[in-house]
């Protein structure tokens, strides 16, 4: 499993402000899997989300990536896992205003420590093509629409090659055909590159494209 | 410097702003150290130029060369303590005086024994000695029309001086030096006006006295040593720099009034650069958040920002640093009391650096406070 997140509980807050966002829950996602978790807003989707990719540790439970065990890791060790091992593509357009297309990527390798190269250039374009992109590597965000800049995104994601790849409502700031192409879009790269995907989403009308599906309410899945 | 290096290109307009205004406070600066060193050349140059390592004034806390007086027992008692180290008795005072045409002058007549470490190297003419009432003269005053061979004539005490050589730029509390054999800076100034009468020869105790005690000290001596013999002798033994410089009119007001605006600009620098970017770290806050959520590290970011922030610095620093030299090489044309001394300027500029740079690692700081959770959109 390249995923696997046994019993997570998550406390926010504290005292009567104390909410559970997080409840009992035990999800897996093999490579090249799609799962959709679905759920209205409040229903603990992005918890699942931040727990699974390190950026928050649960109150129990514990989260495996790969063969990795991340849950007991200190922060700077989870911005390690979430470097080496997670993809994450943020909804709407969570590129870095001050670079080209083709430099979101290859701020990738710059992160890992290592002066990007030709070979660099050339994987970041072979990425950049797949998500139908190439043609506009010199822009930047501004200079790209919605659906662009998440296709863009994508690319990012896959561009250190991950372990897990993890998408928080990727069709929220997109209407239903460009949204739809999308979502299209990262299933072919789950199955192409083999890559676990956890994708959370409150928009029931892509769930057909899932290879899975679970619902979630409450901190806890539902049936 | 991957983000930082494309900020500066998506971002130029406001970069270019902080760098100009860095380039700005860093002309100021280099134009204030020249101001500075010109200041302080223009007061106390004569000083500069004299051989020694300490002077000695007469007993006082705060000694001044107008109000001081050493007699005969102390620079022999300087010189038999100094074991060979060289000393030499000065005559300071300050003069209203009259030159060729009756030229209203205002001058230091310095006393100084023909010879000795003392006597400045002319320029044009001879060295003290003959004819007895000849004197040195700066080459500020030559610059004021003074030539060899004209007589000054002091007011009041109606002194004659035959004007016999030029040496350099030489002043103390901004008044040009004249240089006259010792004794007759003695008679000059403890003699009655208008001279003896004639026939009458000056009264011996007149050469018993001086100003200072200029002194060769060995780097050997110690502070202790030195104070013992003060404590003796009744003196107070300064060291030429900068302790002796201060006994000087002005100088000390001075140099503390230029070095309080430069002080001043300096802290200006850390201010604006800090809150620049304290400003440009907080509007880049989501995409901080996101980098880290991405996994950069706090010290990846850090180094991007610290690194953006010390390119502008240094560059505004440079270009700033050379329209002042540039500007400045005009205003030491016109004779203004400026002047550019390596040492200072780069003190100046290395500071100006300093406090910039802990401005902007102040502000970049909160860099490792972004929570990465701010990708996901939500607080949740």
């Amino acid at each position: 499993m390249s995923l696997a997140a046994q019993d997570l509980t998550l406390l926010l807050g504290d005292g009567d402000q104390q909410v559970r966002a997080l409840d009992g829950i035990s999800i897996s996602v093999a490579p090249g899997e799609l799962l959709a978790v679905v759920g209205p807003s409040g229903s603990g989707k992005t918890s699942l989300l931040a727990v699974c990719g390190g950026l928050r540790t649960p109150t129990s439970g514990s989260v495996r990536i790969g063969d990795a065990e991340i849950t007991a890791l200190s922060p700077a060790r989870l911005t390690d896992v979430r470097r080496e091992r997670v993809g994450f593509v943020f909804q709407q357009s969570n590129l870095i205003p001050a670079l080209t297309a083709v430099d979101q990527l290859l701020l990738m390798v710059h992160m890992r420590g290592r002066r990007p190269g030709s070979a660099d250039r050339e994987r970041a374009m072979g990425l950049l093509h797949e998500v139908g992109m190439e043609h506009r590597h010199d822009r930047r965000p501004s200079q790209l629409s919605g659906g662009e800049r998440q296709r863009v995104g994508i690319a990012r994601a896959l561009m250190s090659t991950p372990a897990l790849l993890l998408v928080d409502e990727p069709t929220s700031m997109l209407d239903h055909s460009r949204g739809r192409q999308i979502v299209e879009l990262l299933l072919r790269e789950c199955h192409e590159h083999k890559v676990a995907t956890l994708m959370v989403t409150h928009d029931a009308g892509m769930l057909d494209v899932a290879d899975r599906v679970v619902h979630m309410s409450d901190g806890r899945l539902a049936a | 410097m991957f983000i930082a290096i494309r900020d500066l290109g998506f971002a130029r307009g406001r970069f270019f702003l902080m760098g100009l205004v860095v380039a700005l406070i860093a002309f100021l600066t280099t134009l204030l150290s020249g101001l500075s060193a010109g200041l302080i050349k223009n007061n106390i140059s004569g000083l500069m130029q004299l051989p020694v390592t300490h002077i000695a004034f007469e007993y006082d806390d705060e000694p001044t060369y107008r109000g001081t007086m050493v007699d005969r027992a102390m620079w022999e008692g300087w010189a038999r303590k100094s074991r060979g180290r060289a000393q030499e008795p000065l005559g300071h005072t300050v003069f209203n005086a009259r030159g060729a045409d009756d030229d209203p002058l205002e001058l230091t007549l310095w006393g100084v024994r023909p010879g000795s470490f003392t006597e400045p190297k002319v320029t044009a003419g001879a060295q003290l000695g003959e004819p007895a009432n000849g004197v040195i003269v700066s080459k500020i005053l030559a610059d004021k029309g003074v030539k060899i061979g004209d007589t000054i004539t002091l007011d009041r005490v109606l002194t004659e001086f035959q004007v016999i050589g030029i040496t350099e730029e030489a002043n103390i509390g901004h008044i040009p030096i004249v240089y006259a054999m010792l004794p007759r800076w003695q008679e000059a100034t403890y003699g009655p006006p208008g001279g003896m009468p004639p026939g009458e020869a000056f009264p011996d105790v007149v050469y018993d006295f001086a100003s200072v005690i200029a002194l060769q000290i060995d780097d050997s001596v110690d502070e202790a040593t030195i104070k013992a013999i003060d404590d003796e002798l009744g003196t107070s033994t300064l060291e030429k720099v900068d302790r002796a410089y201060r006994a000087s009119t002005g100088y000390l007001e001075e140099v503390r009034s230029v070095g309080m605006i430069q002080y001043s600009l300096i802290l200006i620098a850390a201010v604006v650069i800090g809150a620049f970017f304290s400003i440009w770290t907080i509007q880049r806050t989501q995409e901080i958040g996101l980098v880290k959520a991405l996994g950069a590290t706090n010290g990846y970011l850090l180094r991007d920002s610290l690194g953006q922030a010390l390119l502008i610095l240094v560059t505004g620093t440079l270009i700033g640093l050379g329209a002042g030299l540039w500007i400045g090489q005009f205003i030491m044309k016109t004779g203004r009391p400026f002047m550019y001394v390596p040492g200072t300027v780069a003190t100046a500029i290395i500071a100006l650096l300093v406090a910039g740079l802990i401005g902007g690692a102040l502000a970049v700081r909160r860099i490792t406070a972004v929570d990465p959770m701010i990708a996901l959109g939500r607080d949740r």
